[in-house]
């Protein structure tokens, strides 16, 4: 069983959270009830600037910033690592201190690693 | 008259009502003004007066551009994900009011000060992202497509510096409390001992929210309108108050961690209340915000995941180690 207060942390959460949904699909309610509605053939077609539309725009795509996303995901996780250093911090003599340039250390080496192989150089498509 | 509002409200489930109660209010006829500022700001950047018919200097005209959405039909594309296209405009919506949960209008006028305060914010601020990336893609259009492509690059370049921005208040306060972080700062706003730290909370931030110069998501000079191409009438409102709320959510966590919150410079109060002192720097730093997208030329895709990684983000790391040191020192 949680403690009362966390519970209620969470519920008020949930309630805002219930909430915000409520009140994003009420208008839309509103609207679909209200609105006008139109018809013709190209109501619904996929807009592009006033030309017949020209196949899907689900294709393979180059996301050319992948490498980008793969530095990202391994520090993204080693930031959340830090938030409960950052609340534990001041409490040991000078442990954390070094613990902290260590773990810090480790992580800038991810970019200097990634400067040196030349992920931050975007190269036109040949 | 605040405190005895706030003392009569107490503690528990009734707090929570009346505040959900006044954030409802608040946070529509914020994104109203917003709006409308947004376009005289505009305007009279552009040396012409912005709206002026609906209203004394036009303040009406976005409720009339508001019913005027409810009334427009609302399309869904033949060939879209029917799904997921009608679910993101709700999902954007769905986070913006937990924020206003822990977010410190005054000493006593937080609905639930939680011991995770801010990383509350920030946990819910990642929904936004989300939803942008499901609405352009479930569009199946390539300007909304490439729209939500952007925005995630985006989110991927810039989480990193508002997290380690963050970080080094943290390392500062020992705690995600709202209202610790703002009492910490009763004689220094942390803007004076952390200046770096601030200014790459700023930008980071400002690409957050997807606003100029960092609005390639949206761009609409190259991409029409971006993610939200296909969205018309009250689902593209959502999206609309969506970001004008979050811009004020981002702009408050801005006030509250580096501009002392309610509190006055230097802790002089000249007599303000706390309430007006928050809202007087939230609304400074939302003109800003809009100083920027009227000033500044958009940045390119590849100069704005390049300046992050180069500059930013060492940046933000050596800031962190600095203030590790300091903090150690005194």
């Amino acid at each position: 069983m949680l403690p009362k207060e966390l519970l209620t942390d969470f519920l008020a959460v949930a309630l805002f959270v219930a909430v915000g949904v409520v009140f994003a699909v009420v208008p839309l309610i509103i609207s679909s009830l209200v609105a006008r509605r139109s018809s013709g053939v190209t109501r619904d077609e996929t807009y592009e600037s006033g030309m017949e539309t020209i196949g899907s725009a689900w294709i393979q795509f180059t996301a050319a910033y992948y490498i980008y996303a793969l530095i990202f995901v391994a520090f993204d996780v080693d930031v959340l690592y830090l938030f409960p250093v950052a609340i534990a911090y001041g409490g040991y003599a000078i442990r954390d201190l070094v613990e902290v340039v260590v773990f810090v250390g480790i992580l800038s080496l991810a970019i200097v690693y990634a400067w040196c192989k030349g992920v931050f150089e975007w190269q036109p498509k040949k | 008259m605040t405190e005895t509002v706030v003392a009569a409200a107490g503690s528990g489930w009734l707090r929570i009502i009346i505040g959900l109660i006044v954030v409802l209010l608040f946070s529509q006829l914020n994104a109203l003004f917003l709006v409308w500022l947004e376009r005289k700001v505009a305007g009279h950047i552009q040396l012409r007066p912005g709206p002026m018919e609906v209203g004394p200097h036009g303040i009406l005209q976005t409720i009339a551009d508001g019913i005027k959405l409810v009334g427009k039909e609302l399309i869904t594309p033949r060939s879209a994900d029917r799904i997921l296209f009608v679910i993101a405009p709700v999902l954007v919506f769905m986070p913006v009011l937990v924020a206003f949960l822990v977010l410190p209008f005054d000493q006593h006028l937080i609905i639930r000060d939680m011991n995770v305060g801010l990383l509350l914010i920030f946990a819910f601020s990642t929904f936004s992202v989300l939803a942008i990336l499901l609405g352009g893609w479930a569009s199946n259009n390539k300007y909304a497509l490439l729209g939500a492509i952007r925005s995630v690059a985006q989110n991927v370049a810039y989480e990193i510096p508002l997290l380690l921005s963050v970080m080094s208040v943290v390392l500062m306060t020992h705690s995600f409390r709202f209202s610790e972080i703002v009492a910490a700062q009763h004689r220094f706003w942390f803007i004076f001992l952390q200046p770096v730290a601030g200014l790459i909370f700023f930008i980071a931030a400002t690409a957050e929210t997807n606003r100029a110069p960092f609005d390639i998501p949206e761009a609409e000079s190259e991409l029409i309108a971006g993610f939200h191409t296909e969205y018309s009438g009250m689902r593209f409102g959502l999206f609309f108050l969506a970001e004008y709320t979050n811009m004020f959510i981002v702009s408050a966590v801005a006030a509250s961690l580096f501009f002392g919150g309610w509190q006055g410079p230097f802790g002089f109060s000249l007599g303000l209340p706390g309430l007006v002192w928050f809202l007087i720097k939230v609304y400074i730093l939302l003109f800003v915000l809009m100083w920027f997208r009227w000033t500044f030329p958009r940045v390119r895709f590849d100069q704005l995941m390049n300046f992050s990684w180069k500059v930013m983000i060492p940046l933000s790391l050596a800031n962190l180690l600095v203030t590790a040191v300091v903090v150690k020192l005194i």
